[in-house]
This record gives C-alpha cells, sequence and structure tokens, in this order.
C-alpha cells in the first residue's frame, strides 16, 4: 500500500518540528529514514501510525485519506524505539496483544504467536515477562508483535539497535525477505548506514525536519546532493578540505594541492568550496599525488583505514588493502583520484 | 555478611523502639483492657468489698439463703454493743446481764433480739427495749471493707459460717473493684445487638469501598487521565475538597443539606412535601447519606494513587495500545487495570481498616441513628467505652470490642494480600545479600 505525505507539517506547540514535508512510498516498498537524533524521525512515523495528528497537510494509505483516522483503524504495525512491551503480559500475551483485542479465538492465537516467535527465534520465551529479556529479546518481541497481525505498513524506528553482529545480520535479511513476500509497505528509521543500504530500496535522508535527499542506496552513495548527505552516508565517513576555487580547479587553503575538476567551469575565482573524498578514492590508485603524515592507522580485518594530516592540518582518510609498511608517523605520497570527488558550495549544495 | 547484619539492626533499633511505644503498646494495652471487666462502676484501679444491694442480687441465684440473710440486719451481743449501752446511761444491770449470760449470742431478727431484751431481770420499758437493740443491730449492708478478710470475719461475727468456696463467691460478688475476666468476649459472641452491630459495619465497609473509595476512585482516576490536563487538574481538585475541608464543617454542610428547613426540604416542598429530616428519616436515607459523606472523603484518596499510578505508566504503552487496535475500553482492561493491580491492593487495604476504624463522620452526622440503625462496631465501641447515656463507661467491653476491630482488620488485610497475589507484585530486589 502506497504511503503518502503530502505537505506534512507538525508542530507540538510552538515548535515546528517538521514542516512542509513530501514524502512518497510505493506500494511494497521499504524506506529507510535516515538522519541525526532529533530531525524529527520518530515524529514522521507516529504521524503515519495516527498517534500524533499532523498539525496541517495530509497522509494517505493507497489512495484513502488516513489523516483523520484513529491509529485503531490504520492497521500498521510498529516496533517502537522504546519496545513499549507491557510489563504485566508475558510475552506470548504482548505478541498475542493485538489478536486478543481482535477478539480471536484463544487457540488461534496461541498457534499463529507460536509461529512468528518461531521467526524471530524467541520461541523458547514465550513464558517470560519483559523485565527478564535482554534489550535484543526484547526487541524481537516487538517485532514479532508489529508484524503477528500481517500489517499493511510497518514502521520499524531502529529495530535492530540492540542485537549483535550475527543475529543483526540474520534479522534484517528475515525482516527484509518477510516485506518482501507480504508485500508489507515498510519504513525503517535507523542510525546504522549499512542497514539502510542494504535493507531498503530507497533511502530518505532527514535533516532537521525536512527531507534532504530520497533516492536508492547506490545513487545515494555516488550522488550526494548536499554536503551533510555525502557526509551521511559511508563508513568510514568522507572526509573534507576546505579551499577555494581558482581558474576552474580546486585549490586547498594554502595552495598545496591543487585539482582541476570539471565541475567547476564557470565558478568564479576565489569562491569557497569545500572538497568530499571518500577514503576509497585516496590510496594506491589514483592520479594525482598528495602527501601527507600518518597520524593513526588501523586495521579493521580485510582492510586497513588511516588518517593522514596535510601540510595545511587537514585531514584526509584513507582505506586500502591491509598492508605493514605504513606505521603511524610515516610520511606517505598517496595518490587522489579526482574524478571521484565532490565539491559543494559554501551553502552545503554539490556542484 | 554477620557485620552488615548487625549493622542492620543497630540501625533500625530507634524505630523499632517507636513502634514498639507507639504502635504496638496501644494493641497490647487494649488487650490487656479487654481482658477486664474495668467500668466506672469498678475505676480503674483496685476496689474494695462491699456488700450491696447488686451485689446480694449477684448471690441471690448461688446462696438463696446467704443472699436473703445478709440483706437483713442481725443482732449481736458484742462489747462494742455494751461499750455504747453504757454511754446511753440506762440501768447499770442491763450491761452487766447482758454480759454475763449473753456475750455472744446472734439473733437473726429485732423480734427475736428484743423478746430476750424484755425478759432481762431489771424488766426494760418498751422504750428501753427499742432503745438497747438498737445498739446490737449488725448489718454488713453498704459497709465498706478494705479488704477481704475484714470482710469475712464481720460475717463471722453475724454468724454467718461459710466453706471456702462460699467465702471465695461472696468475695468475688462484693468485689468493686475491676477483675480479670474473658467475660467481654462471651457478651460480644452472644450479644443480638453485636450481630446487628456486626452486619451494619460489614454492609458499611463493604458498600463505601466498593462504590466511592475504590470503584468511584478509579472512574474518576480513568476518565481524568484521558481527560486533557487542564480540565483534568480542575475536576481533581474539586474532588479533594471533601478531604481538605475540616469534617466538622463538611458532615454540617451535609446536616445544612438534609435538616427539617434544609435545602432538600425547601426544594421538596415546592413540590408539597412536608419538610423533614432526611438524614435521620429512616434507617435507608440515614444510609444513604452516611454512605455518601464517607464516600466522598473517601474517594479522593484513591483517585489520587490510581491518576498517580496511571501517569507512572509510560506514554509508550498507550501508543502501542492503539496501534495494536484496541480501543478506549481495551486499553483500560488490558494496559491501565492490570498495572494498576498494586494501588488497588494498597486502596483496598488502607480504606477497609480506616472505614473500620473511623467512625467521625457517622458520630457528627447520625450518632449512629436513627435508632441504633447506623450503628456501626468503632462507633459502638466509642459509646460503650467512652460516651453513653447510661452513664456506666464500660472501658473493658468497649477495649474488647475495639481488639476484635484489630483482629478483623488483620486478618482482612491477610486475605487482601492472597487475593490480589502479593507475592507476584513485589519483583525480586536485585541486590542479593
Ligand atoms: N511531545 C513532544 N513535545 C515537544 N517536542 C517534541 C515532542 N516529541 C518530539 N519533540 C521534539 O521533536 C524533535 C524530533 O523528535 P523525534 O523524536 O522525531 O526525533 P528522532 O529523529 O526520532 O530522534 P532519535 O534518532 O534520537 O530518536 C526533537 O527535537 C524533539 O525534542
Ligand atoms: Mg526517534
Amino acid at each position: 500500500m502506497r504511503i503518502l505525505l503530502d505537505k506534512f507539517c507538525k508542530s507540538f506547540g510552538t515548535t515546528s518540528v517538521i514542516e512542509d514535508m513530501q514524502l512518497e512510498v510505493g506500494s511494497g516498498e521499504m524506506l529507510a529514514l535516515l538522519g541525526p537524533s532529533g530531525c524529527g524521525k520518530s515524529t514522521t512515523l507516529f504521524a503515519i501510525c495516527g498517534i500524533h495528528r499532523p498539525t496541517s497537510g495530509r497522509i494517505l494509505f493507497g489512495d484513502r485519506d488516513v489523516t483523520n483516522l484513529p491509529s485503531q483503524a490504520r492497521n500498521v504495525g510498529v516496533v517502537f524505539q522504546s519496545y513499549a512491551l507491557y510489563p504485566h503480559m508475558t510475552v506470548e500475551e504482548n505478541i498475542g496483544f493485538p489478536l486478543k483485542v481482535k477478539r480471536l479465538a484463544t487457540a488461534n492465537i496461541k498457534q499463529q504467536v507460536a509461529e512468528i516467535a518461531k521467526l524471530v527465534q524467541i520461541d523458547n520465551l514465550l513464558g517470560r515477562r519483559p523485565g527478564q529479556l535482554s534489550g535484543g529479546q526484547q526487541q524481537r518481541v516487538a517485532l514479532a508483535r508489529a508484524l503477528i497481525r500481517r500489517p499493511d505498513v510497518l514502521l520499524l524506528d531502529e529495530p535492530l539497535a540492540n542485537l549483535d553482529a550475527k543475529l543483526r545480520l540474520e534479522m534484517r535479511s528475515e525482516i527484509r525477505r518477510l516485506q518482501r513476500e507480504t508485500g508489507i509497505t515498510a519504513i525503517l528509521v535507523t542510525h546504522d548506514q549499512v542497514e539502510a543500504m542494504s535493507m531498503c530500496d530507497r533511502i530518505a535522508i532527514m535533516n532537521k525536519g525536512e527531507i534532504v535527499q530520497i533516492a536508492s542506496p547506490s545513487d545515494m552513495y555516488n550522488d550526494p546532493r548536499t554536503a551533510f548527505v555525502a557526509g551521511f552516508l559511508g563508513n568510514p565517513p568522507i572526509s573534507f578540505l576546505k579551499g577555494r576555487a581558482e581558474q576552474g580547479a580546486f585549490v586547498l587553503r594554502d595552495g598545496g594541492l591543487k585539482l582541476p575538476l570539471p565541475a567547476l567551469s564557470g565558478i568564479a575565482d576565489g569562491t569557497e568550496l569545500t572538497l568530499g573524498v571518500r577514503p576509497e578514492h585516496f590510496g594506491v590508485a589514483g592520479g594525482i599525488p598528495v602527501e601527507g603524515r600518518v597520524t593513526f592507522a588501523e586495521t579493521q580485518g580485510r582492510e586497513n583505514l588511516y588518517d593522514v594530516v596535510l601540510p595545511d592540518g587537514s585531514v584526509l582518510r584513507s582505506i586500502q588493502p591491509v598492508r605493514d609498511d605504513v606505521k603511524p608517523g610515516a610520511q606517505v605520497r598517496w595518490m587522489l583520484d579526482s574524478s571521484s570527488t565532490f565539491v559543494f558550495a559554501e551553502d552545503g549544495r554539490r556542484l | 555478611m554477620k557485620t552488615s547484619r548487625m549493622l542492620g539492626l543497630v540501625m533500625i533499633a530507634p524505630a523499632a523502639i517507636i513502634i514498639l511505644l507507639f504502635f504496638l503498646m496501644p494493641v497490647i494495652l487494649t488487650a490487656v483492657f479487654a481482658m477486664t471487666n474495668m467500668s466506672t462502676a469498678t475505676g480503674i484501679s483496685a476496689g474494695a468489698y462491699q456488700v450491696t444491694q447488686a451485689a446480694v442480687n449477684r448471690l441471690k441465684t448461688d446462696m438463696p439463703e446467704l443472699a436473703a440473710g445478709i440483706s437483713e440486719p442481725r443482732f449481736v451481743i458484742d462489747e462494742d454493743g455494751l461499750t455504747q449501752l453504757d454511754a446511753l446511761k440506762l440501768k447499770p444491770g442491763f450491761t452487766a446481764e447482758l454480759r454475763a449470760s449473753h456475750l455472744g449470742e446472734v439473733f437473726l431478727s429485732r423480734r427475736e433480739a428484743e423478746r430476750m431484751i424484755k425478759s432481762l431481770k431489771e424488766r426494760p420499758s418498751t422504750r428501753e427495749v427499742k432503745q438497747i437493740s438498737d445498739v446490737f443491730n449488725r448489718s454488713v449492708m453498704n459497709t465498706r471493707f478494705e479488704d477481704r478478710a475484714a470482710l469475712m470475719e464481720s460475717l463471722a461475727k453475724l454468724g454467718f459460717k461459710l466453706s471456702p468456696q462460699d467465702e471465695e463467691k461472696v468475695s468475688r460478688a462484693t468485689y468493686t473493684g475491676w477483675i480479670w475476666t474473658a467475660d467481654n468476649f462471651r457478651t460480644i459472641a452472644n450479644s443480638q445487638d453485636m450481630g446487628q452491630i456486626l452486619l451494619n459495619t460489614g454492609f458499611y465497609v463493604a458498600v463505601t469501598l466498593l462504590l466511592f473509595n475504590v470503584g468511584y476512585a478509579l472512574l474518576l482516576a480513568v476518565t481524568t487521565h484521558y481527560m486533557p490536563a487542564s480540565t483534568a487538574s480542575v475536576f481533581r481538585a474539586i474532588w479533594l475538597l471533601p478531604r481538605i475541608t475540616p469534617v466538622v464543617i463538611y458532615v454540617l454542610m451535609w446536616k445544612w443539606l438534609t435538616w427539617d428547613n434544609g435545602f432538600i426540604s425547601l426544594f421538596m416542598g415546592l413540590f408539597g412535601h412536608p419538610p423533614k429530616n432526611y438524614l435521620l428519616d429512616s434507617a435507608g436515607s440515614a444510609w444513604f447519606f452516611v454512605i455518601l459523606i464517607n464516600g466522598f472523603i473517601g474517594a479522593s484518596m484513591g483517585m489520587l494513587v490510581f491518576s498517580s499510578a496511571i501517569k507512572a505508566i509510560p506514554q509508550t504503552h498507550f501508543y502501542a495500545s492503539e496501534v495494536d487496535g484496541a480501543n478506549r475500553w481495551q486499553q483500560i482492561r488490558y494496559i491501565i487495570l492490570p498495572q494498576l493491580r498494586w494501588p488497588i491492593l494498597f486502596v483496598t487495604c488502607y480504606q477497609t481498616l480506616s472505614l473500620l476504624a473511623s467512625f467521625n463522620e457517622i458520630l457528627l452526622s447520625t450518632r449512629g441513628g436513627p435508632g441504633r440503625s447506623t450503628e456501626v462496631w468503632s462507633l459502638a465501641a466509642y459509646h460503650t467505652a467512652l460516651q453513653n447515656y447510661t452513664g456506666n463507661l464500660e472501658y473493658g467491653l468497649g477495649a474488647a470490642m475495639a481488639l476484635v476491630l484489630v483482629v478483623v482488620g488483620v486478618i482482612l488485610s491477610l486475605i487482601y494480600l492472597r487475593v490480589f497475589r502479593y507475592d507476584t507484585l513485589v519483583t525480586k530486589p536485585l541486590i542479593e545479600d
């Protein structure tokens, strides 16, 4: 079922949290909502599931206007950021609650609960209360409760944050498989861009209550619209160099580095610029040599991560296949792939 | 571990002493008083022995002859009497002859004694016979003896021959002080009045508790929870008024409402009903107002406790339940009420005890009337022990009634803990010792 937020605004009293948001999630699509803490992700989810009424604007499920429909009438499954499990109920009762309020037969509920519990691997915990579960177990109970009544729309507010790496990987593909099979439209709020990129069809990046860019993961990564988006996606993150334009080239502030860039044709000399260089584009391959001193080296198993300080004090990150010839303090001369860099104007706009 | 236990004991000692002094002692003293027959008549210090008409009446069933004899005067020729006779300055021969041949004789009636006096050698005149017999007139009636031996001695002098068992009975019947006895409990168990009062109490506590202190309080807490915050606080403040108004004034306002020339009478007068005292008109209307008065005061506490308990439920539980499809009623039924189990237990327990023990509202409004129809146990105990029309305050019986109240309260609390499954309400402490 398609979800459309049309000129959606939300304010609490006088503080305006979201202004004029326009967002469409296609039927059966899974969208990641990415953004820094406090940017309004949970608020958006709360409006979609009917807990908060929009201050203005419309919310459509399919073609149905649900703006003024109460939560109960929307058939939305939500995994809350804080799980919101009912402390006085057992795991089984928690998961079965959406069916219980629909007055389904007890035996039926029991059977469905058993199935879904098996799916999220908590079938051995059904008799416990939330207080007796670990964070990850609680999260899976919340997930099971959201899924059990086969919602049209599934909203996940950081559902995997508390799981261990292995379980997180499993749950990721499990949620994705479920979502694909049932054709649920889903929105996933996350801070983890790997999660966003691996699970979702599209990513929407939010900042301060507005959506900055919405695109497929690879588009988002390779073609960020602003410095904020470029900085938000990628791990290890992109590094930024400050400089200015000079005859169609980017020049570092102390003049120590000069990169001719096609994007800069027509930009007046002296314009303040920011250059974004992803760590994988600074290393052994590339066209432009850059000298600097390694201040930090870390191995991540298959790859090594280095921080290189340039003579003007700015830092470039580099990620390279494992090698053990470079130690912190070493002077290096590595290559920069100028065709893969991004230039941003002073206001963060990509040029 | 051991030292920490010791330290714990030491630290709790002051509190323990206070508890002992101010919490346990009253109960213990009540229990002690309950085992006596103290009353206004006996006083609370040790008593004396006195053959009162009441004592004679008590003896009548067991020892009718003794009772009859003791209540009539007897005539004993003793040295005391002879000395008095000398002082009357009649003929000296009387004294001499009486001492010589009649000393120690006991006559059961005036007639017998006077027959003997008349036959004295010096022939006393009728007036003298009367005078002489008067000085030998001996009775224990209404004489106060400081101890048992003095009483028995007097009785022996009067010619009463008592076996040790009889002596025991007589001394018990004539003792004016208090004694140890379990009679109070027998009285309570056998008296029909007490049964009625017990029923009254059960009715009063159950109805007030169910309808108001818990039921209405819950209703208020839940409805105010769903109201906008400002409306809710106004509402709560209104319901707090009865609690914070001094009870005397509060009850007085109810009286104004219900008196013959009160508001209700005036209002009903508009429809041609003659004015009447609605408070004391009938047992039914008296109960109606007694329960309203107490209920309105009691509901506010439950309301506060329940409201704050509902506030403590995280907002996301309500969100989640709405998203899960629960309507208002299901939300109340499955989310709010289960999480209020502990506050409900607390309020039920607390209010049961306070309803059982408090009678001031009833005392101020109906005084247990009309008749004794709104007399509850604690009020009856108060009337028995501290304030009644006959003037004989039965401290012992009152204390026994209070003790029954304590026992009933403890038993009810234990039952509540069972019913609400207290053990499942308390989570095990996370810190182990
Ligand atoms: N009930 C409320 N009243 C007032 N302000 C609120 C309320 N709820 C949220 N806010 C504000 O709205 C903003 C967005 O909050 P929201 O919970 O949507 O953030 P978020 O993106 O989910 O952040 P996080 O990643 O930390 O969960 C925050 O600045 C928050 O302080
Ligand atoms: Mg949030």
